[in-house]
């Protein structure tokens, strides 16, 4: 049995693929059957009847079982008497195709005709048009006139708002489903749908709000017409204006590829300015499919109340603006000042260049330097390094045989993309474990669902790893093991099946975020996670190892340059006299920050916008958003990824490595480098895990399929090409040779006290500085709220919608109370960054004070 | 002899009315077909024919227009359909008056006119914005944006005939 087949098309043999559909197998070797219901990611319907062609089996004699051949020997092949659907049929070996034939063409030219009966001719306002699958192939396949008349046209409406992202025009639709299925196979939210039958047959959306899917602009990308389009983008430019420009995601840990589509606008000064935010094709990352989050939120890069010049305080007090040469020369007299009394917080938006120089100048200013990341929720950079998954693990590629175990994170809510891909490979036949406190919507395709108290999830996994440990091991002696045994030989197995699950599954990939847990809680946990791994074999090879769900697009690349979030805590505990923060909101975030800021001698802030941690600065700088400068990310899966500048800089703003380099050559530094690739070299001779890369290898680009982008948009829609750089994964160590690994014993936590905790979770549209700019995405975003379990609830005498003040470690917080049963006892959840005040990043003990009446809190 | 058919020729001439004029106090009418400064037209309501579709940018073969559309409402409506010109801009030191703009337009809003008198001091002076370019409200139409009825102009592109 060998895995391809030969087929005949157009007279010519191709060796492809068994079991692959005629359209893919004949693209695969550059043959184009025109499609437009058919999607490479979708499962074939058949419905459009574009990729008909003409299909011929080898005759098989019945009697004898073997080919029929005529007079010269060669096989006789048996025509289907009508034209085939491609993207129905799969290969078989002998299969004959014709797709230029008379027959062929023909057919083509009926289908367009019949489609294009009540197609309106608005091209030229159509957002589609010079992009638009339907045109493109009506030049190359169409009849040239059309026999219906044309007082029949059906006229219908054209401006039918799907929510309030998304306009659907109905004369537009040629019905080929992409969209509706792409809710439904691929995403899973059922929220559009075919109404009516016929040529009545038309798209509407069935869920209230209406098309509430964090999804929803891919489907205008794999829309094969101009009938979906985003209120973003509508009628901004023309597509053959746009310039693209290769970016990445600056939200989240999966690390998308986009494409910015810039083009010049007098309203932008004249400059140019990205129009739209398209999927670039990563099937390393994100295959061809982005977020809402991730589509529109780039409107933080040109708002209105971008800082545009350095700003500093006064003798009076006030910030007031000022030269760069005086404030590099500024922090760079109170660095020398304060000597190793300085503290350092780097955002997860900061690119590894600007964390790189961050780190240089905390080096030059004496002492060993106190590098903090920001989010700081998640520990164990090191855990990764060690057992992450391997290299060239790509989500796609787990199917039945596969285990994913998804813990401590709501998934859609923090990784959206990788919550898509691992929803699809449980529909490929992996099975998902879901571990949480709470229920989250990927328990619908979990094969197995553990519930557990927070303080309880380190001893989860650890259940998961007890049944392994009986026997020697395959890690032999001096690795931990053997005290790893001991510690675990009286644990509570709890979760049988779902141990067995894991420890005989094929791959296994375990993504941890740290939902309820505290920073030490974490370290545990990773830890624990790195054991179940290695005592299970499930490292150092692709589409095995450990995922961290970071709390951020460059956390990974932080952890990298030497930040870390235990830094962070330890800055919080004994604060230093001067902070230098870069890019991050701390006190905008989190309640014992702005606390510590408040309490500080001096503190510089990098700032694209006038946050709360600016307003407690002496010194706030301008900084560039992700659109205006060169530079690099990390992601989850430990790809270093470059972005491209897409926009001009704005005001005197200048990328955060600049600014530290230019303060670290006040401090007697090197002179300031001249670009971002000049740092990454910088970084690749020095930080052991970049070594051997450089912008130019990370640029690299090959062929992917499907293929999707390019002269082929009627495959895939107008998801684009990469050619902008497929990225460069660092190797874990467990991927050595002859990897060393160690395991441990793990803490479990001490078990809750009566009382609750505040257990901050994450919402994926939140009102984080840079995403809430975009005004369109307000309407997604919840009002702050704090989720209560209902016996708790009783307790407290609360009701849904009750105002409650929550004191936690000497703040008071008030939201309003929402009582649900899904929520878990003795936690208050509090998502982040959902108002203007600051809440917790970690958990904490709380006490709730209800608010009797809205009258009493005003008197 | 050639030469007093030479002298005959000129002394017929000094006989002969002068074809110079006296520019710019007398003007020479320009064929109807002459290519000059372009206008952008307006239907009989006021309403503006251009619906900021880009394809006279995208036929210009000097890159001298500039167009960006936004979207109509029936609150603010500038053209039929859905897609305005918010901004529509010719350079006209770059333009060369092919025409082609003229035959890209699928609605006829631009048109090259007969005005040919344009002198800039400024390169800026050169950038005719829309402004310039458009046609004086017709009588007894409105000037855009206007308030129309819901569902009346829903179309951007004018009915066309019968393909017989």
């Amino acid at each position: 049995m060998t895995d391809t087949v030969t087929i005949t098309i157009d007279g010519q043999d191709f060796e492809v693929p068994k079991g692959m559909n005629l359209v893919d197998a004949a693209k695969l070797h550059g043959i184009g059957i025109p499609v437009f219901c058919y999607h490479p990611k979708l499962d074939p319907v058949g419905m459009c009847r574009m990729c008909l062609v003409e299909l011929g089996n080898v005759a098989i004699d019945r009697t004898t079982g073997a080919p029929e051949l005529d007079e010269q020997g060669n096989p006789v092949i048996r025509w289907f008497p009508k034209l085939q659907t491609a993207c129905t049929q799969t290969v078989s070996q002998g299969m004959v195709l014709r797709t230029t034939s008379d027959m062929v063409v023909e057919g083509r030219e009926n289908i367009l005709e019949f489609l294009l009966t009540s197609h309106p001719l608005d091209c030229p306002v159509c957002d589609k048009g010079g992009e638009c699958p339907l045109q493109n192939l009506t030049m190359a396949y169409g009849p040239g006139e059309s026999r219906f008349i044309y007082d029949d046209k059906i006229r219908l409406a054209k401006h039918v708002p799907l929510g309030k992202l998304i306009y659907l025009d109905r004369e537009r639709c040629i019905q080929c489903a992409r969209c509706t299925r792409f809710c439904d196979e691929i995403v899973g939210d059922d929220v559009l749908a075919f109404h009516e039958r016929g040529r009545r047959l038309q798209i509407v959306t069935i869920s209230d709000p209406p098309f509430d899917t964090k999804f929803s602009g891919n489907t205008t990308d794999i829309c094969p017409v101009g009938a979906l389009t985003t209120t973003d983008f509508r009628f901004g430019a023309r597509p053959w204006e746009l310039t693209e420009v290769s970016t990445i995601c600056p939200y989240c840990p999966v690390g998308c590829n986009l494409n910015a589509s810039t083009r010049m606008d007098r309203e932008f000064g004249g400059k140019a300015m990205i129009k739209r935010i398209m999927p670039r094709q990563n099937e390393r990352v994100n295959e061809i499919w982005i977020c809402d989050k991730g589509r529109f939120g780039h409107h933080h890069s040109r708002h209105e109340e971008r800082l545009l010049a350095p700003l500093m305080r006064n003798k009076s007090g006030e910030l007031v603006e000022v030269e760069w040469p005086a404030v590099y020369k500024a922090i760079a007299k109170q660095l020398k000042a304060h000597g190793d009394q300085a503290g350092f917080v780097g955002d997860s938006t900061l690119s590894n260049e600007d964390l790189w120089e961050l780190r240089r100048l905390a080096e030059l200013s004496g002492g060993s330097p106190r590098l903090g990341l920001w989010p700081a929720t998640m520990s164990g950079g090191d855990v990764v390094a060690q057992v992450g998954v391997g290299s060239e693990t790509r989500l796609q590629d787990l199917g039945p045989g596969s285990v994913i175990l998804v813990m401590a994170s709501d998934f859609e809510e923090e990784a959206p993309i990788w919550w898509l891909q691992v929803k699809q490979a449980a529909d490929r036949g992996a099975k998902v474990v879901v571990a949480n406190a709470r229920p989250t919507k990927l328990d619908r395709y979990a094969s197995a669902v553990i519930h557990y108290r927070y303080d309880e999830a380190v001893g989860v996994l650890n259940s998961f790893t007890a049944p392994l440990l009986s026997g020697d091991g395959q890690l032999g002696q001096g690795n931990g093991w053997g005290a790893l045994q001991s510690d675990l030989q009286n644990a509570e197995v709890t979760h049988a099946d779902t141990a067995n699950l894991l420890a005989s599954a094929e791959n296994l990939v375990i993504f941890l975020g740290s939902e309820g847990l505290t920073l030490e809680q974490h370290a545990e946990l990773m830890q624990a996670a790195a054991n179940l791994l290695i005592v299970s074999g499930h490292v150092g090879r692709p589409n095995n190892g450990l995922i961290p769900v970071w709390p951020g697009a460059n956390v990974q690349g932080a952890w990298d340059m030497g930040f870390s979030a235990e830094a962070t805590a330890d800055l919080l505990a004994n604060p230093p006299a001067l902070w230098v923060i870069g890019g991050a909101d701390v006190a905008g975030e989190d309640i014992r920050m702005a606390t510590a800021l408040e309490q500080a001698e001096f503190v510089v802030v990098t700032a694209q916008f006038m946050t709360p941690t600016a307003a407690h600065a002496d010194i706030v700088l301008p900084r560039q958003s992700f659109a205006e400068r060169a530079g690099t990310y990390t992601n989850g899966l430990r790809r270093v990824q470059r972005f491209y500048p897409a926009q001009g800089p704005i005001g005197d703003a200048l990328p955060d490595w600049k600014i530290f380099a230019h303060v670290s050559a006040q401090m007697g530094g090197p002179r300031p480098p001249v670009a971002a690739g000049t740092i990454f070299r910088d970084i690749a001779q020095r930080v052991e895990r970049y070594i051997g890369m450089d912008y130019t290898r990370l640029a690299w680009f090959e062929p992917q399929f499907p293929d999707v982008g390019g002269d082929d948009l009627y495959y895939g829609g107008t998801a684009y090409s990469n050619y902008g750089g497929l990225g460069l994964q660092w190797p874990a160590e467990a991927e050595a040779e002859q990897p060393q690994f160690s395991v441990r014993p793990v803490r479990t936590a001490a078990p809750q006290t009566d009382g609750l905790t505040l257990v901050p979770v994450w919402v994926l549209f939140d009102r984080g500085h840079l995403f809430e700019k975009s005004e369109l995405m307000h309407h997604r975003m919840p009002q702050p709220y704090a989720a209560f379990n209902p016996d708790d609830a009783a307790r407290l005498g609360l009701t849904d919608g009750d105002r409650v003040t929550l004191a936690v470690e000497g703040h008071e917080l008030t939201v309003t109370a929402q009582v649900g049963d899904d929520n878990p006892a003795g936690a208050v959840l509090l998502p982040r960054r959902l108002s203007g005040d600051a809440t917790l990043s970690t958990p904490a003990a709380c006490t709730v004070q209800k608010i009797e009446s809205m009258q009493k809190v005003e008197g | 002899m050639n030469l007093i058919r030479g002298f005959a020729t000129t002394i017929k001439h000094v006989f002969e009315e002068p074809v110079t004029i006296q520019f710019p106090e007398e003007e020479r009418p320009v064929r109807e077909r002459f290519k000059g400064r372009h206008a952008l037209k307006r239907y009989d309501n006021g309403l503006e024919k251009c619906i900021g579709c880009s394809l006279c940018a995208a036929a210009c073969p000097a890159d001298a227009i500039w167009v960006e559309a936004a979207e109509n409402s029936d609150e603010a409506r500038y053209s039929p359909g859905e897609r305005y010109a918010r901004t529509y801009e010719i350079n006209m030191i770059r333009c060369i008056f092919c025409g082609y703009c003229e035959d890209a337009c699928p609605t006829e809003a631009i048109v090259l006119e007969h005005e040919y008198r344009l002198s800039f001091n400024d390169r800026v002076d050169a950038v005719y914005t829309k402004d310039m370019l458009i046609d004086p409200v017709p009588p007894g139409g409105q000037d855009t944006p206007q308030v129309t009825e819901p569902g009346k102009f829903t179309r951007s592109i004018p009915e066309m005939k019968d393909p017989d």
